[in-house]
């Protein structure tokens, strides 16, 4: 059929030949695709990861801040914001996307009823930074705001509400100074092995506690991945880890004594420490006058600030811790145990002229110009009379002194925890040949008997020292109720002790100087006046002290219990220890073992 | 009818069916995320299916030797005037003038070339009395090169490149003079050899311009393809031009790992950072690969496989030797896309703009390919009266 020249070829070949061509194809490409699922597959994730992967740094909340009872001082509150997401806005074009972003906020603007701040150069400077992350349109937007953007949420594709929070004070001023403040900051990375293209903001203390105890109260920050288009536009999130609030401060502070301690400040310059003597917590610390921390939040306004840079009141001083003051005749009882300790009689009579002179020219007067005549230790303490105690102090030497004064932990850091704990200055002759280039002069040594010239103390270091007075042992003040206990026994012997805390007793009778610091207070009260002069001239002026220990049954709560709490007040400019400060501690007393009823009465 | 049911090549067309329902679905993962215009692609892709279906089983039971005969010059000539008119009015997109109102002519051409060499070498008897063999080749030289240099002309020439197994399988089954095939391929392997040396001389590191003007003066490459053929030899280099499509895609492929990462889960295409004129055409695979993993990558295989050695099977089956020749061609044909697409996103032959038969979106194209199978399955059906 076929000629020769042609014949038809089998068919076999040909097709074994396709057949083998095409299995070793689909062999190559097994293998190949093997090596580059299989073998490649973790490169190429990583280089994925890489290239779509944007890793945000998240902050934890900030743990609370309360006072004892868990009434709460520093607060997270929850807050609202409107966000926008560039990538529903996304255009040919950066200029284009910033446009079309602008439309759609004024076009929201009109319904959720405030500008937004944004500029159309803070949104390019957001897709040029931080293109990732969603841009806050509305930060803490209120409820009216709110509910009209929820209302018309649909209309607003690419806007978003996203929860938050902010710190808020509910007592407002309360406790001010001792609480403090915070301010944002970008969230730390731990220990650092891994990198972030963004972190978040967090808060971060800047004053007080808040300061203090700030990486105690900051939570963990946590990780969320954003993943990216090939613009740069976020497609999805998801949190990798979930960040961890940090935990909550409670405080010994109690609140119902603070706000009571406050209302007698209220108006003036001054401080008061209320502390536990036996535990050292601080009950109240209280400085005037004080600013509301609602202020800082979110930032504080530059005329507020101002305001409180420049005002003569010094608001944001803590006064209870961070500012010193002569302590006058707050400190006899310290001179007292000192004489006493260096052998001086207690039932040894000096007569009292009225002043005090050591030599011809120095010249310390008495509180009663004509004189109290003739005392012995505890009329001297209950008198509070100057020439007595220069004569004590010039008898027990300055060194006596010096050690006493160490013995309360004066002229150091009390140690408490809290900034600005400033120690004082207890001078001698190595600290006045340091700081003046002068010698020591027996009038240096009669200023510190009577608690005056370069001795400076905080009310928080006396309210320690009548509190170690009242109770024989030297606590360490704290703020943190979870913090140990820490005392130790005074070196001074119980009968010393009781002849100080007698005479300490009579100055709180009805015709001792502090005779109005403890009138109708139900407990045993032992206290101490004190009126320390300061400045020259014009601007000569008096801070009037009063330091109290009262030993009796807790009113202030439900289930009542003998407490013991030991008061320091300093009132600046006042009139008297005996007149000024110490009716005001005796109001805070009454409102502690009176009961609340009480002072409320008295208010 | 029992007859032709019992000759019906079950695996074919089952392995048919299986890669237009992947493709499908393929397109509708990878258009999900673009914008509205892509999201119904896969629909109009099941339509354009139902389209080719009629057409394929209309041609597999319509016995083939009745309308290859009549219709082998028809549909060969009609290609050669698309091609001609493409260059003459054609839409230009993306470097080259390719479309012809919604079509394009050259993957019409690429089975005609098929059907028109299998209806001259079957009837050799006739049309090459005598001297078929050496003929022969000059002919099919001729009726091959002249579509190929028309799309060469669009530009595309990977296109043209993929005829060329087909061809060379055509003759090779065609039994035409071996010496001329062996010399044309070796030719073919110089010239590709020439031309990667040459580039790689021009291209590499550390060439200053004036020579690399000098050396690509005699490549006759146009330059978007001397870059994918810098792109091939060099993939580290030019990442965010030419080498970032072959980047993504193997980022895409690798991070799919063993199983993928799941139907529409594909993060390179969701991401966009494959742009959709590639990622639903000629690198749909990597949306697959990404999606299915190593798994669904051999599921593919397995598929196109089956697919291929059906054809070759009808080859071996076949009544006549046009059959034979036809069946063999459209196998090489289709093998030889599956291969180019899949090994480009890889990186194992240079990028080139050839679909991926079945999946990649392209209505042009699945219309012919089932067509051609529709001749293929014919082919089969109408096997009994080979004596």
């Amino acid at each position: 059929m076929w000629k020769v020249e042609n014949p038809v070829p089998s068919a076999l070949p040909a097709c074994a030949l396709t057949a083998a061509a095409i299995l070793l194809g689909l062999t190559v490409l097994a293998v190949r695709l093997r090596v580059e699922q299989l073998d490649n597959s973790s490169e190429r994730n990583s280089e994925m990861k890489q290239q779509s992967e944007r890793r945000v740094l998240t902050a934890g909340a900030r743990g609370r801040i309360l006072a004892a009872g868990g009434e709460p001082l520093a607060v997270n509150r929850p807050t609202m914001s409107i966000v926008l997401n560039p990538g529903a806005f996304q255009s040919a074009g950066r200029s284009a996307t910033v446009s079309n972003i602008c439309e759609a906020i004024e076009a929201a603007e009109r319904t959720v009823g405030r500008a937004s701040k944004l500029t159309a150069r803070d949104i390019e400077r957001h897709l040029e930074r931080a293109l990732a992350l969603p841009l806050v349109v509305w930060s803490d937007v209120d409820e009216g705001e709110f509910s009209r953007f929820a209302e018309h949420s649909e209309q607003f594709a690419g806007l978003d509400c996203v929860e938050g929070y902010e710190r808020s004070y509910p007592g407002g001023s309360l406790a001010a100074q001792l609480v403090g403040y915070v301010g944002r900051e970008r969230v730390e990375a731990q220990a650092g092995d891994k990198r972030f293209h963004y972190r978040d903001f967090e808060m971060r203390g800047r004053a007080g506690l808040e300061y203090y105890y700030d990486s105690y109260l900051r939570g963990v920050p946590g990780e969320q991945i954003v993943l990216v288009d090939a613009r740069g536009f976020p497609c999805a999130r998801r949190e990798a880890i979930r960040p961890q609030s940090g935990p909550d401060l409670e405080l010994t502070l109690e609140l119902p004594l603070q706000r009571a301690v406050e209302r007698q400040l209220s108006g003036l310059k001054g401080a008061c420490v209320v502390l536990d003597p036996q535990t050292g917590g601080v009950l109240a610390m209280a400085s005037a006058p004080a600013f509301d921390l609602n202020d800082f939040v979110p930032v504080l306004s530059q005329e507020k600030y101002d305001a409180l840079a420049t005002d003569a009141g010094k608001p944001l001083l803590n006064r209870a811790c961070g500012a010193t003051y002569a302590p006058g005749s707050t400190f006899k009882p310290v001179i007292a145990l000192a004489a006493l300790g260096a052998g001086v009689d207690a039932r040894a009579r000096y007569e009292c002229t009225g002043a005090f002179t050591i030599g011809d020219r120095f010249r310390i007067r008495c509180a009663r110009t004509w004189g109290h005549g003739e005392l012995d230790l505890r009329l001297a303490l209950k008198e509070s009379c100057n020439s007595y105690f220069c004569w004590i102090g010039c008898e027990t030497g300055t060194n006596a002194i010096v050690r006493a004064a160490h013995a309360f932990v004066l002229g150091a850091k009390s140690g408490i925890d809290c900034p600005n704990d400033l120690p004082g200055v207890v001078p001698d002759e190595e600290w006045k040949r340091a700081h003046y280039a002068e010698r020591w002069y027996p009038g240096d040594l009669a200023q510190i008997s009577i608690g005056q010239g370069m001795l400076l103390v905080t009310p928080l270091q006396m309210a320690r020292v009548i509190g170690a007075i009242g109770t024989g042992r030297l606590v360490k003040p704290r703020l943190n109720a979870e913090t140990p206990v820490q005392m130790s026994r005074l070196p001074f012997p119980d009968a010393h002790l009781d002849i100080v805390r007698e005479g300490l007793r009579l100055v709180v009778s009805r015709t001792g100087t502090g005779y109005r610091g403890a009138e109708g207070v139900q407990a045993t009260v032992m206290g101490k006046t004190g009126t320390a002069e300061v400045g020259r001239g014009a601007s000569r002026r008096k801070n009037t002290w009063f330091v109290a220990y009262a030993k009796g049954t807790d009113a202030s709560r439900a289930e009542a219990r003998d407490r013991e709490v030991a008061v320091a007040m300093v009132v600046e400019c006042g009139e008297s220890g005996g007149g000024t400060t110490a009716p005001r501690v005796c109001e805070i007393l009454k409102f502690f073992f009176n009961g609340p009823a009480v002072a409320g009465g008295a208010q | 009818m029992k007859k032709l049911l019992g000759n019906f090549n079950w695996p074919l067309f089952a392995s048919m069916l299986a890669l237009i329902a992947i493709g499908a679905l393929t397109i509708r993962s990878a258009g999900a995320v673009r914008s509205a215009v892509f999201h119904d692609m896969w629909l109009s892709t099941l339509q354009t299916s139902l389209f080719g279906l009629a057409v394929y089983l209309t041609l597999a039971f319509s016995d083939y030797r009745n309308y290859f005969s009549w219709f082998a010059l028809p549909v060969y000539a009609f290609s050669l005037v698309l091609l001609v008119l493409v260059l003459l009015v054609g839409k230009s997109m993306m470097g080259g003038t390719r479309w012809l109102w919604f079509f394009q002519p050259s993957e019409i051409a690429k089975p005609c070339v098929l059907v028109f060499l299998a209806e001259v070498f079957g009837r050799r008897e006739e049309l090459f009395p005598g001297r078929f063999r050496f003929r022969g080749f000059l002919f099919a030289a001729a009726a091959a090169g002249l579509p190929a240099l028309l799309i060469v002309l669009e530009p595309d020439l990977g296109t043209a490149l993929a005829l060329a197994p087909a061809v060379v399988a055509v003759l090779l089954a065609a039994g035409v003079w071996r010496k001329g095939l062996v010399v044309l391929l070796a030719v073919g392997m110089l010239a590709a050899t020439a031309v990667l040396t040459a580039v790689y001389e021009a291209e590499k590191p550390g060439v200053d311009d004036a020579r690399r003007e000098r050396i690509l003066e005699y490549v006759p490459l146009k330059p978007h393809q001397v870059k994918r053929v810098k792109t091939f030899l060099f993939p580290e280099s030019d990442q965010m031009a030419s080498g970032y499509n072959l980047r993504q895609a193997r980022m895409a492929i690798g991070s799919g790992g063993l199983w993928g990462k799941g139907y529409g889960k594909a993060e390179t295409n969701q991401l966009k950072y494959l742009p959709p004129a590639v990622s639903m055409n000629d690198f749909i695979f990597c949306v697959w690969a990404e999606e299915q993993g190593y798994m669904g990558s051999l599921l593919l295989l397995a598929l196109f496989g089956v697919l291929a050695l059906s054809c070759v099977h009808a080859a071996y089956v076949a009544a006549d030797f046009r059959g034979r020749l036809f069946a063999i061609g459209a196998a090489t044909l289709v093998f030889a896309h599956v291969y180019v697409n899949i090994a480009m996103s890889i990186g194992l032959v240079p990028i080139t703009g050839l679909p991926l038969p079945f999946i990649s979106l392209g209505r042009t194209f699945l219309i012919t390919m089932m067509s051609a199978l529709g001749i293929v399955q014919s082919i089969s059906i109408h096997r009994e009266e080979i004596t």
